[in-house]
């Protein structure tokens, strides 16, 4: 068989796994790295180490090299007519092609686990090895660090030195294993037999659809959004079979990408869609942004808020936000708007109003004559907005002038407003943009993100072409769920005499198509992504296909293979390779190509520096905008992306299911967010089952009383709704939201409206319970668990010290040693995104426990972020605080234990030995912090509690072979991540030189997109996990008020937390609760 | 009190008219019994069920770690502790009403420590494993228990009760066992023979039993106190607002004997209708018990009010927000219900009628049983539902499993309880004839001066 998806070359094993990232304050990071730089694979030698996997072991086995030969030749190759390369040939080829290609990508026989008779000579058993690659989860394109232990894929983390993901990862990222490993996953392509579907052979795949393939040439593939070779591959494909290269459609749920392209095509001529630099940018402005929630790329956008925006050497930017539903964005704003659903654009025009009458705004006369025409010819609707969207004016003028302050930025649009203005108001906020001055100081376009080709409109004309088309492949997209069913794409699809879906989770296309085909996961291809102009960031496999499955584009040349019409490369990674070349050249490397190659795939990327072409404001803005008034007034639907589940694609993970929601807490579900007022008014109560009746259709969901929102806002995330028997995860769970949603467009796009429409609310009576991890939702007038700060009085004490160690006690001193382990957590960082919890879940094989035990108050979460509104419910304050054990030097659990089972560990851990525990639950009790988790049951791995889960045919697991795994009866917590302590502590020894501050990092450290964890030695004063717990802004959880000489319980954690920091005058004064 | 008691019947009827026990039994009896075994059986089941699926089948949670089952575990503790005070300290103090319920007090000790003792076992996540861990046993890793933790001194505590209460009880038994020996014949002569270890009745053996009974009643008063106290520093250990309090020992302690009483109180009556006790229980001496159920229960009002008290002078939030909860949260009801049957209900005592009412007394004393379940409930559960960060508060109400499992230990309880009266006396017979009058024939008062003061 072909052997195309052999792990890759991996990092130099030697090299250290938690690599500190460069620091924040280190002048290479940053926009400098985007230039092309003397990367480390200018350097020979070292980027040249073997293979990860067997390597050479034919040359020490040779009876079973012997053996692959002697089956080789009792099957001879069958004749195949006139194909230009044989099946047989084509694989002897890409055999013999691999062997020289490199010696990682020597065929082994892996048909068996074979124990090293001999060791290979970079596999060490318990040693990982880590791959660079790149994360398909969406088409951001962060650059990912995989670890593998034995071959198998581990834990996920954020490749340091890449400049998007900046070493970190979000949620979805982290979960990507659990999609890796997913036992659902098929074990084999199905052809469909009338209403039967039957499991079939490859060879029978590539025969069949050869056929059908051969004999037409009305084909079309419809894919996902991605920015690398990929699409241009496929269009190759359909080049090469006979049909015409723009039957490729691509269509992403998350259309932000389209949108602005558009809008900049419009504006700028160039199909391009800016970076935001937000690490640049004092002064923030939000208008239904999600850029901190889903955005164009989470990670990205969170790292440069934070490091602009939190509190950092006496200063911290601004951020203000008009929304009409709350995100996490709009958490974390300093001042938040509520503006009513659909007014975003035209918020936006009141501040370019706004900017445009101030004199100091910026932009060349050309622009601002453009923009005036623009607001002359809306002039009714914007004079008339500032009572529509409810601001007063002068708050805008105020606005405009902080905006021309300082380097500022103003971000339209996120999922939220995804309506028929939402090119518009891209539009809008080129211009808001272009009058502060933003392009090349916080937006840049000529290294901007990617866009993928087709782009914009490619839905538009996919619903105008599908009828048309004898054979569509659908592969990683999703069209029937992630689209309104008023779009009617099942019936389309129907209609298509010959659908294959190649997929790397099976969804609700494969329910229909003709050929249902096991693509690869990400995880196990070759590819690349471009995410950013001149940036390619390479993706190589990690692992060998866990199932009989294939990578898209190598089916795609198998299929045209056997039309005898082939594409004339050896597999994927081949034109990847030819691809590539052209890179090589780019960046003028003095290495020859396989070198190169071998160097990119162990970095992870290169930079080639070549970037977009950019012009200034050309066309006609005022004739591109094309403001479409949706109405006032009456309840409005708004289906955002959830952060977790996208657009449904990420659903089928337990972890993600599992992962609350920041703002409602709720996991495994659907609701239906309303304001507290208009839930009061209707007459509904939190789980009240609500009938939404809209243009398109109605559903059902439980109520969930979300405070800031709009009283006219409807707020349904997408995500869930997957029909019962759509998996053993995904079927059955929530609501699609899109079901009440009327065919709508986009103005400019024609991508599909999914917020905005006019619905109505009718009580069904019935209650279903949320199964939330947070019920409560205030403070409850406590005043030492969360802590704020003036930036006033936080400026004032910057370089007082505080002393959180000194506390009136009758214990003895602590002992003294080596290594103290403290952890400190800043809150003013802290954005609630959740990538911590799934870091830890996987790093730590935290068990997911389903619907039914969070309901009961089961969740297993070592890590959870608790949150809590305080004021106003029309517009409240939102803090997240993570909370983890701990790790008390005075630990009420410690005390309790009958059996010794939790104990404190002479560096200050409070350990856990969980062979000793007996289940008397008594620690739990004890704990002030409730953190420690039982194990109610024995959780297998997503499980979900159910029998008939783990009956079925299970793939081998990604647990991390250095945590133990836990049975039921058994109380469990977080450990620091001690393993990663452990392997430190172990290097440190055979090394024999100190420890290196932040040489350890725990697994929510380390994927914190924020960097609001910090790990280190307590112990090393000038470690920065010291620095921070003696900063003035430190306090201890339940730690009293100490300045009051009050010290609370005297727990005495090794957590310290900072506070955060607003710009209110007297913050530590507002502790108003409200339900 | 009992000094004025008017006796019906006089020494020489004792020993026919007590171990009427021994006899074929009512048919009240066997419904009895049947009722017993039939719960101990089904909580049998859930248990298998809970030791075989895992301890998720109750509706424990987080933060509620502790539930049902720990409220058992005290309230039967709590019960045991009615009947070593009947016969420790009111021996000492020479309290003759206690001598006609002195034996079924203490048989109740022993069957409601040994249900107590269940309770742990069945609580914890790995049972398994947790005698062998939780035994302070000498082993090559140089492991041991936790001393500091109060689970460990419970085991103490609690095997010290038992084992104490047992010897105490079994040592009272013997006379009398001595006295079912002479009775009967055969197999069960011998049986009764063996287990009175050759008591004869001599001057000498009285002489040794005196001292030895005074000296374990020595013995088992501190343990009156000490265990519950140790019971109740489970929680006064932690740090849980609701538990972290110093009045908890003797509240706790109150709290038990009241307890305690009422289900003295709850056994004897029917007992004593049962096996036609009513000539030598007299209804004076159920009044007594009656009134030490009153001063109890004024106790543990008292304890009511001063944590309510404390709570809020000491100014701290937590503590304060927990107790404003306790009574008007969503746990409100197990408060009001515990309120009005422990201090509440039993004030109706004050009134001699209602005293002397047996029906009205015993359905006072059922009620003030339920208080005190709802009282452990309250402590344990309102505790932990919310506690120091909001963020964690939760719910909890029990499961299928954790009542059945509850009702099974009534039936565990009844069941050795009713087996006790079957087979030994329910009245000491050495003790009620101290306090009771001589014969009426002076053919027997002079037979019975032969044989010594009986």
């Amino acid at each position: 068989m072909s052997i195309t998806n052999e792990p890759g070359t991996p990092q130099s094993m030697h090299e250290d796994a938690y690599a500190e990232a460069p620091s924040a304050d280190d002048p290479s990071r940053g926009r400098e790295v985007w230039a092309p730089t003397e990367g480390p694979f200018e350097k020979p030698a070292k980027a040249l180490e073997v293979g990860p996997l067997y390597v050479g072991v034919e040359e020490r086995l040779p009876e079973l090299a012997e053996r692959e030969e002697t089956v080789a030749a009792a099957n001879p190759p069958k004749k195949r007519g006139k194909l230009s390369v044989d099946r047989r040939d084509f694989m002897k080829l890409f055999s013999a092609s691999s062997l020289a290609a490199t010696a990682a990508c020597i065929e082994r026989p892996l048909e068996k686990a074979i124990p090293f008779v001999q060791q290979p000579v970079d596999q060490w058993p318990g040693e990982p090895v880590f791959y660079a690659t790149t994360c398909g989860e969406c088409a951001t394109g962060c650059g990912v660090m995989v670890r593998t232990r034995e071959g198998r894929p581990t834990k996920l983390e954020g490749l340091p030195e890449h400049p998007i993901s900046k070493g970190k990862l979000c949620a979805v990222g982290q979960s990507s294993l659990q999609g890796l490993f997913h036992p659902e996953r098929p074990r084999a392509p199905k052809i469909r037999f009338g209403q039967r579907m039957e499991a079939v052979t490859w060879d029978e795949v590539y025969e069949h659809l050869g056929s059908k393939v051969a004999k037409t040439q009305k084909i079309g593939i419809l894919t996902g959004g991605a920015t690398g070779n990929r699409h241009g591959f496929f269009r190759e494909f359909l080049e090469r079979i006979g049909s015409t290269r723009d039957r490729l459609y691509t269509y992403d749920s998350n259309t932000l990408m389209e949108s602005v392209a558009a809008a900049h095509k419009l504006a700028y001529g160039v199909n391009a869609m800016p970076r935001a630099d937000l690490d640049q940018a004092k002064v923030i402005v939000g208008i239904g942004a999600d850029f901190l929630d889903v955005g164009s790329s989470v990670v990205y956008h969170t790292h440069g808020y934070t490091q602009s925006h939190a509190f950092k050497a006496g200063n911290r930017g601004k951020h203000y936000q008009f929304e009409s539903i709350l995100t996490r964005t709009g958490a974390k704003a300093d001042e938040r708007f509520v503006i009513p659903p659909g007014a975003e654009t035209l918020t936006t025009l009141l501040l370019v109003r706004a900017l445009i009458e101030n004199k100091r705004s910026k932009g060349s006369a050309a622009a601002r004559q453009q923009i005036q025409a623009v607001l002359d010819q809306k002039a009714e609707v914007v004079a008339s907005g500032y009572e529509r969207v409810g601001i007063k004016r002068e708050d805008l003028d105020k606005l405009a002038n902080e905006l021309l302050d300082e380097a500022s930025i103003v971000m339209c649009a996120g999922s939220s407003a995804f309506d028929e203005n939402a090119t518009n108001l891209q539009l809008a906020a080129i211009m808001a943009n272009e009058l502060i001055g933003a392009y090349d100081v916080t937006l840049h376009l000529a290294k901007g993100w990617a866009v993928p080709p087709g782009q914009p409109g490619d839905l538009q004309r996919f619903l105008a072409d599908a009828p048309g088309l004898d054979v569509l492949i659908v592969i990683d997209a999703n069209p029937i769920f992630s689209l309104p069913p008023a779009f009617a794409v099942q019936d389309l699809l129907a209609k298509i005499p010959t659908v294959a879906s190649i997929q790397e989770f099976p969804n609700e296309v494969d329910a229909l198509a003709h050929y249902s085909l096991n693509g690869h996961h990400y995880l196990e291809s070759w590819g690349d992504e471009q995410p950013v102009a001149g940036f390619w960031s390479a993706r190589q496999p990690t692992v060998r296909a866990t199932h009989d499955s294939r990578q898209a584009e190598d089916i795609l040349m198998w299929v045209a293979a056997s039309a005898k019409k082939p594409l004339g490369y050896v597999d994927y990674r081949d034109y990847l390779k030819k691809k590539w070349a052209a890179v090589h050249q780019v960046t003028g490397s003095q290495l020859d190509f396989d070198r190169f190659f071998d160097g990119v795939l162990q970095r992870g990327f290169v930079n080639t520096g070549a970037s977009q072409a950019v012009s200034s404001v050309s066309g006609s803005l005022a004739a591109s905008f094309k403001y479409v008034d949706t109405g006032r007034g009456g309840l409005r639907l708004i289906a955002p992306l959830d952060m977790r589940l996208g657009d449904g694609k990420h659903a089928h993970k337990p972890i993600l299911q599992e992962l609350p929601d920041a703002l409602t807490m709720i996991t495994w579900d659907s609701w239906v967010a309303l304001n507290p007022t208009t839930c009061t008014k209707q007459g509904l109560k939190r789980g009240d089952v609500v009938k939404v009746q809209g243009p398109g259709g109605s559903f059902e969901a439980a109520v969930f009383p979300l405070p800031g929102l709009h009283p006219e806002a409807v707020v349904v995330p997408r995500g869930n709704g997957h029909a019962l028997g759509a998996g053993y995860i995904q079927g059955g769970v929530g609501v699609n939201p899109l079901v009440a949603m009327a065919r709508g467009s986009d103005a400019l796009t024609g991508a599909p409206v999914t917020s905005g429409q006019a619905v109505k609310l009718s009580a069904t009576g019935a209650v279903r319970p949320l199964a939330m991890t947070q019920k409560h939702n205030d403070i409850a007038n406590r005043t030492d668990i969360v802590k704020k700060t003036s930036l006033v009085e936080a400026r004032a004490n910057l370089t007082k010290k505080r002393d959180l160690d000194t506390v009136p006690d009758l214990y003895p001193a602590l002992p003294k040693a080596e290594y103290r382990w403290g952890m400190a957590i800043d809150l003013a960082r802290c954005t609630g995104c959740g990538a911590c919890q799934v870091a830890c879940s996987t790093e730590n094989n935290v068990a997911q426990v389903g619907h039914q035990m969070v309901l009961q108050g089961r969740e297993m979460h070592w890590i959870k972020i608790d949150r809590y509104f305080e004021g106003s419910t029309d517009n409240p304050q939102v803090t997240f605080q993570p909370m983890l054990c701990q790790h008390c030097n005075h630990a009420p659990c410690e005390a309790v234990c009958p059996v010794f089972a939790t104990n404190h560990d002479p560096e200050g851990l409070n350990a856990m030995t969980y062979n000793r525990c007996v289940g008397t639950r008594y620690c739990a009790n004890a704990c002030p912090y409730k953190i420690r988790r039982f194990n109610w049951f024995t959780y297998k791995w997503n499980e979900m509690g159910t029998d008939e889960y783990w009956k079925r045919d299970h793939s081998p697991r990604p647990m991390n072979p250095d945590v133990t795994v836990r049975t039921r009866g058994v109380m469990e917590k977080c450990t620091f991540c001690y393993q990663r302590v452990r392997d430190v502590k172990h290097k440190v020894k055979i090394r024999n030189t100190p420890l290196v501050d932040g040489e350890i990092k725990t697994a929510c450290q380390q994927t914190c997109p924020a960097e609001a964890i910090t790990f280190g030695n307590l112990f090393d004063p000038s470690a920065a996990v010291t620095q921070q717990r003696q900063d003035n802004r430190a306090y201890l959880a339940l730690g009293g008020t100490p300045e009051k000489k009050e010290f609370g319980i005297k727990t005495l954690p090794n957590v310290s937390y900072l506070a955060d920091v607003t710009l209110k005058e007297n913050a530590a004064s507002e502790h108003h609760g409200h339900e | 009190m009992s000094d004025e008691v008017k006796w019906e019947t006089t020494i020489s009827d004792v020993n026919d008219g007590i171990l009427v026990n021994l006899e074929k039994p009512s048919p009240a009896y066997w419904v009895a019994l049947a009722a017993a075994f039939s719960l101990v059986v089904l909580g049998i089941v859930f248990w298998a069920r809970q030791v075989t699926i895992g301890m998720g089948v109750t509706y424990l949670n987080s933060p509620v770690y502790w539930g049902v089952y720990i409220t058992d575990f005290v309230f039967w503790v709590g019960i045991g502790h009615a009947g070593t005070l009947i016969s420790a300290i009111l021996f000492l103090f020479r309290a003759k009403w206690r001598n006609t319920i002195n034996r079924s007090a203490e048989a109740m000790t022993i069957f409601a420590v040994i249900s107590a003792g269940l309770f742990p076992l069945i609580h914890v996540g790995r049972l398994w494993l947790a005698p062998y861990w939780m035994a302070p046993l000498p082993n090559t890793n140089n492991l041991w228990v936790n001393f500091r933790s109060p689970l460990i001194w419970d085991i103490f505590a609690i095997s010290t009760y038992l084992t104490v209460s047992l010897l105490f009880w079994y040592m009272g038994l013997v006379p009398d066992l001595a006295s079912i020996r002479d009775r009967t014949r055969g197999i069960k002569r011998l049986v009764y023979g063996f287990m009175s270890f050759g008591w004869r009745g001599t001057a000498k053996q009285w002489w040794h039993y005196e001292a030895g009974y005074g000296f374990l009643a020595a013995l088992a008063t501190p343990l009156v106190l000490s265990v519950h106290s140790v019971v109740s520093w489970d929680f006064a250990m932690s740090l849980q607002p609701g538990w972290h309090t110093t009045i908890f020992p003797p509240y706790f302690v109150a709290g038990a004997i009241l307890s305690g009483c009422a289900m003295v109180y709850n056994l004897v009556v029917p007992i004593r209708w049962m096996f036609k006790l009513e000539k030598f229980i007299l209804a004076e001496h159920l009044e007594s018990c009656i009134k030490l159920t009153l001063l109890t229960s004024t106790i543990v009002f008292y304890a009511y009010g001063i944590e309510f008290f404390v709570a809020w002078y000491s100014g701290n939030p937590y503590e304060w927000a927990l107790f404003e909860k306790r009574a008007t949260g969503p746990y409100a009801f197990y408060f009001w219900v515990m309120t009005f049957c422990n201090c509440l209900f039993p004030l109706l005592f004050w009134s001699k009628r209602v005293r002397n009412s047996i029906p009205i007394s015993w359905v006072i004393c059922v009620l003030v049983n339920v208080g005190m379940w709802f009282e452990r409930y309250n402590i344990i559960v309102s505790s932990l539902v919310e506690d120091f960060l909001p963020s964690s508060w939760g719910h909890y109400e029990p499961s299928p499993t954790d009542i059945f499992i509850t009702w099974g230990s009534f039936g565990w309880f009844f069941f050795w309880f009713l087996i006790f009266c079957k087979f030994f006396p329910i009245v000491s017979l050495s003790e009620i004839k101290l306090i009771m009058p001589k014969p009426w024939s002076p053919k027997k008062l002079k037979g019975a001066a032969k044989h010594g003061a009986h």
